[in-house]
């Protein structure tokens, strides 16, 4: 499967927001155009294609804009607040021979041996900033966790890249930990530590100076 | 009272109104699955803590279940028979008020089938319509 989706944008000669939502209406997604030192170039997109393209792991186009076609790749999303639908999508001007800095999403391979020993997996982050080429963006990297113990974190430094992939994120950043769960607190643990008023800043302070008022009044 | 602030700047808040959707907290960050609010609505910690128990009671000690909201406001009364006016009432309960997208439990450490059944019951505890969301795996 090629990896360049090509579709046509169209320039958007007004932007705003009231006229990014009448281009949604029209299905078309609003998207800007930069990098290369060139000029940023507000365009619209078709929403569908590119939702499927991108459903399909396609992160770099090959946009057609006026009569130049240049290549561009996915640099960020924007969604509604729901988090269903695409609003906006940043496109950067790529050569198909340079390094680029991209986010990668994190795939936790095996089941952990901590687990079996009353422990869970906790993921805390699931994506590493690598630098590549350009067509050489990996859709997901594996990371196997099988040899992760209770107590145990697995770092960014210990992740096997592919070939070509350098690991721009902090080596020591801890990508996943297992370690075994507390027992929950019952309702009636919670309720007893609770206190029965929040404490008011400043409230003591205020009747403390208005007790001292009123011995010297 | 199961949540409430430790330390507040005013004991007592006016009610206001719930605008606007979400413009954050409207993704899973820490669990893998999650459980996003479609109303705008107040909900208290009693119902928040409800969400709690049924989660964890339904994941007997698997996976780990967070909760993105906390119930900040205050809610004031005035006590039964009595006449109107001589002041707001005192405080009488908390609530959390959430916007259109706001995630307000999240589960990790299990399986799909198993996350989704436990928002299943955490849902039925909430004042609002809720749906089943994953964590997105942006760019």
């Amino acid at each position: 499967m090629s990896k360049n989706l090509s579709l046509k944008a169209e320039l958007r000669e007004r932007t705003g927001s009231r006229q990014a939502a009448a281009a949604r209406l029209r299905g078309r997604l609003p998207a800007v155009v930069y990098g290369h030192k060139k000029d940023a170039l507000a365009v619209s997109i078709d929403a569908h294609d590119f939702a499927e393209g991108l459903h399909h792991g396609h992160r770099l186009l090959d946009l057609k804009v006026g009569g130049t076609t240049e290549t561009v790749l996915i640099k960020d999303l924007q969604y509604d607040h729901l988090g269903r639908d695409l609003v906006h999508v940043d496109l950067q001007r790529v050569d198909v021979t340079e390094l680029v800095r991209v986010v990668v999403p994190i795939e936790l391979k095996g089941t952990a041996e901590g687990t079996h020993h009353g422990g869970i997996i906790e993921e805390h982050v699931d994506r590493l900033e690598v630098e590549c080429s350009v067509t050489d963006i990996p859709e997901s990297i594996a990371v196997s966790v099988k040899d992760v113990k209770v107590g145990d974190a697995l770092h960014a430094g210990q992740v096997a890249l592919p070939a070509g992939i350098k690991l721009v994120s902090s080596p020591e950043l801890v990508l996943v930990t297992c370690h075994l769960v507390a027992a929950a607190k019952t309702a009636e643990q919670a309720e007893e530590e609770a206190p029965a008023a929040p404490e008011v800043i400043g409230e003591a302070e205020r009747a403390a100076r208005a007790a001292q008022q009123a011995e010297q009044g | 009272m199961a949540m409430m602030p430790k330390r507040v700047k005013h004991r007592k808040s006016q009610r206001g109104r719930v605008r606007g959707n979400a413009a954050r907290c409207n993704y899973v960050a820490f669990g893998e699955y999650g459980l996003q609010v479609l109303e705008p609505s107040w909900i208290t910690a009693r119902q928040i803590e409800a969400g709690r128990v049924a989660a964890t009671h339904f994941l007997r000690r698997e996976g780990k279940v967070y909760m993105r909201i906390f119930p900040h406001k205050p809610v004031s009364a005035k006590p039964l028979e009595t006449r109107m006016g001589k002041g707001k009432g005192e405080p009488e309960f908390w609530v959390a008020r959430v916007r259109p997208g706001q995630v307000c439990f999240e589960i990790g450490g299990v399986e799909e089938d198993i996350a989704k059944q436990a928002l299943l019951r955490v849902a039925h505890k909430m004042p609002v319509r809720c749906r089943f969301v994953r964590r997105r795996h942006s760019l």
